[in-house]
């Protein structure tokens, strides 16, 4: 099985490379700052033209609950939480991959995070953006939402920091800060490198602006490294803690389908599911899009796609260890709300949600499947659609059904409703089409110390500086 | 007056050795400029441990105690209120925000901490007067070394001895 010494080993277990070839510094440089620098392609002013007519949509959604107030939407009593909170939510559990990919997997040492971290972070600062929004706007008077942060006021009143929504408040703003510091400091040795990279005046000048000054000293380096290694270690429990408060909102009340304790542990694995999933959705035409298939190969879809695997079986368990406690607890209420998800008004969602979560990621136990970008495509897409659906059976369906029969009321959402859910996602949409086109969207500095390594690997193996015999996957 | 000099090598090894052999001779003032972060370039350079960690201890640790404190006593001692029968002081229910504070003024300090070591933000270095350093960022591997102008000769004849492919000399004044 293994080679003869002195032959170059090519790995049976690792048949697709991270990085395709090994071009040298400024060719890497150069492949890697096209896409800010190069023109402006059709393509994408086409698609920022198609989702800023989304963006639009969602600005009068925005207006019409400015304006009139959240009355515009369907929320009503028993289902106080309707679209708002559900979306927050999958939101919020999208951008944890996005710190997984860049923290965790950092302080784990797997190099295949480095093609797509930076991807990744943007992603969860956008969606973290997109997801602050809703618990805002459902404050109903969203001007005051200040309120919500302890300061001597004349009422003399504080938050009630026993009541887990003040929790929120400071689990999502630090999330969204460190993420955004994270984030920045990542960019900075790479802002530098397009700054002088480019070609115009005013880009230098921009990016010059953006770079600080950086000017690839050793002596910033070598704070830089520990800097950017401890703030991944800080975003790693905070990320965990995120939308275990997050669970909290629900699981510290007593609502039949949310007072469980399961819930930390299943929200975190379904976060990190439809996150890995929101990462496939946009990578796949991304990467095909901006002419990335040498940084990011078959090999990161198809590691992506096996965290999409586990964390769906994560998620599967959930619901199984969720029905099993109902069942167990012996309290007929809770009973009800599983028995409700079956047969109730609702249930057509809720196997939809099945199909979406539980049955298509078991496709990606195939490793054909795994690598075919159509296949992983539309499975990314399922799952984006299941995991929203679970936050709604979570939210709407457990509110619509509570313990007073009398009080049972249906949801029915609100064009505001639907405006605000699409008119979000083709926000983010522009956001990150705006970041793919004005920001380096591969780490640039990182790729190149990557490619540092594999030459150190390739002469430890071939014994002399070597390219790896390896095409295009 | 002081005068930068600053010089483009071929080679990390080459650049590594002449950073040593600068220090060798008493130069303190140096630098080295890279795209990557350098093996080695800490130990050439003579650099002690960065001091980041401990800044992020010390602002984790205060973020958490004033977190704490501040529930404690906002809702514990300023304006009790009994909600569910919990007591005012109610340390379970304060670990979240104090683990989110902690965590929050740790990530400032590091990144405010980064800032102040660096000398950052700053619109302008003399390294920057050489249209040539733009490689710094790309591929090149660069050498600063800040000395007084009657000793410049002399080191730019021992960065060429070095090996250097290329020395530029800067005047402090930022004057090209």
């Amino acid at each position: 099985m293994s080679a003869a010494p002195g032959t170059p080993a090519v790995d049976p277990l690792e048949p697709t490379p991270f990085l395709v070839g090994r071009p040298g510094d400024r060719a890497l440089t150069e492949e890697l700052v096209a896409t800010v620098l190069g023109p402006t392609r059709r393509g994408w002013l086409l698609l920022v033209a198609a989702l800023g007519a989304g963006m639009a949509f969602w600005l009068v959604a925005l207006g019409a609950t400015l304006f009139v107030g959240i009355g515009t939407w369907g929320n009503n009593i028993p289902v106080a939480w309707g679209f708002g909170i559900t979306t927050f939510v999958w939101w919020i559990g999208i951008g944890h991959a996005g710190t997984l990919i860049s923290a965790i997997l950092l302080l784990f040492q797997q190099r295949w995070r480095t093609s797509i971290n930076r991807f990744a972070e943007a992603m969860t600062l956008f969606a973290v953006a997109m997801a602050g929004m809703y618990p805002i706007l459902h404050l109903g008077r969203p001007w005051l939402f200040w309120w919500l942060m302890p300061y001597p006021s004349t009422t003399r009143l504080w938050p009630n920091f026993k009541s887990a929504l003040p929790w929120d408040v400071f689990a999502i703003s630090t999330y969204a800060t460190v993420s955004f510091l994270f984030w920045f400091l990542g960019l900075i040795p790479d802002l530098a490198t397009l700054r002088d990279a480019a070609t115009t005046p005013r880009r230098r000048r921009i990016y010059g602006l953006l770079a600080f000054g950086w000017r690839g000293s050793a002596r910033h380096w070598r704070h830089y490294r520990i800097g950017y290694l401890l703030l991944a270690g800080l975003a790693t429990p905070l990320v965990v803690s995120v939308h275990t408060i997050v669970s909290f909102d629900f699981a510290i009340s007593l609502l039949p389908g949310w007072h469980t304790t399961i819930f930390p542990p299943y929200f975190v694995a379904g976060a990190i599911f439809s996150g890995f999933a929101m990462v496939v959705t946009l990578i796949v035409p991304a990467r095909r899009l901006l002419g990335l298939e040498r940084v990011i190969t078959i090999r990161h879809l198809d590691n992506m796609n096996k965290v999409i695997l586990a964390t769906g079986l994560m998620v599967s368990y959930g619901y199984v260890m969720e029905h099993f406690m109902a069942w167990y607890g012996g309290d007929p209420a809770e009973a009800f709300a599983f028995v409700n998800r079956w047969t109730g008004p609702y249930r057509h969602l809720w196997y939809l949600q099945l199909f979406c979560n539980v049955v298509t990621p078991q496709i990606l136990w195939f490793p054909r499947m795994r690598r075919n970008l159509v296949v992983m495509f539309v499975v990314s897409l399922l799952v984006n659609l299941g995991m929203w659906l679970e936050r709604f059976m979570i939210v709407v369906v457990s509110l619509s059904r509570d313990f007073l029969p009398s009080s049972w009321a249906m949801f029915r959402p609100t064009w505001v409703d639907w405006g605000l859910l699409f008119g979000s996602m083709a926000t983010f949409g522009v956001l990150f089409l705006l970041f793919l086109r004005f920001l380096p969207v591969i780490p640039i500095a990182e790729v190149k110390e990557l490619r540092r390594e594999f030459d150190h690997e390739d002469r430890l193996v071939a014994g002399g500086p070597g390219h790896r015999p390896e095409g295009a996957p | 007056m002081r005068t930068w000099l600053v010089a483009e090598f071929a080679g990390e090894p080459e650049l590594l050795a002449a950073a040593r052999a600068l220090r060798a001779r008493g130069h303190a003032d140096l630098d080295l400029h890279s795209g990557v972060p350098l093996h080695g370039a800490e130990e050439a350079l003579g650099l002690r441990r960065s001091i980041v960690p401990r800044l992020a201890l010390a602002g984790g640790l205060s973020g958490a105690v004033a977190g704490y404190l501040l529930q404690w006593w906002t809702v514990g001692v300023d304006f009790p209120i009994n909600l569910g029968n919990r007591p005012p002081h109610s340390p379970p229910a304060f670990v979240p925000i104090t683990f989110e504070l902690g965590v929050l003024v740790a990530a400032g300090t590091i990144f405010l901490g980064l800032f102040a070591l660096w000398g950052l933000p700053r619109l302008h270095h003399p390294v920057f007067e050489v249209e040539a350093f733009r490689s710094a960022t790309i591929d090149g591997l660069w050498l600063s070394a800040g000395v007084e102008a009657e000793e410049a000769d002399g080191v730019a004849a021992e960065l060429e001895r070095l090996g250097a492919r290329r020395i530029e000399r800067v005047p402090e004044e930022g004057e090209p």
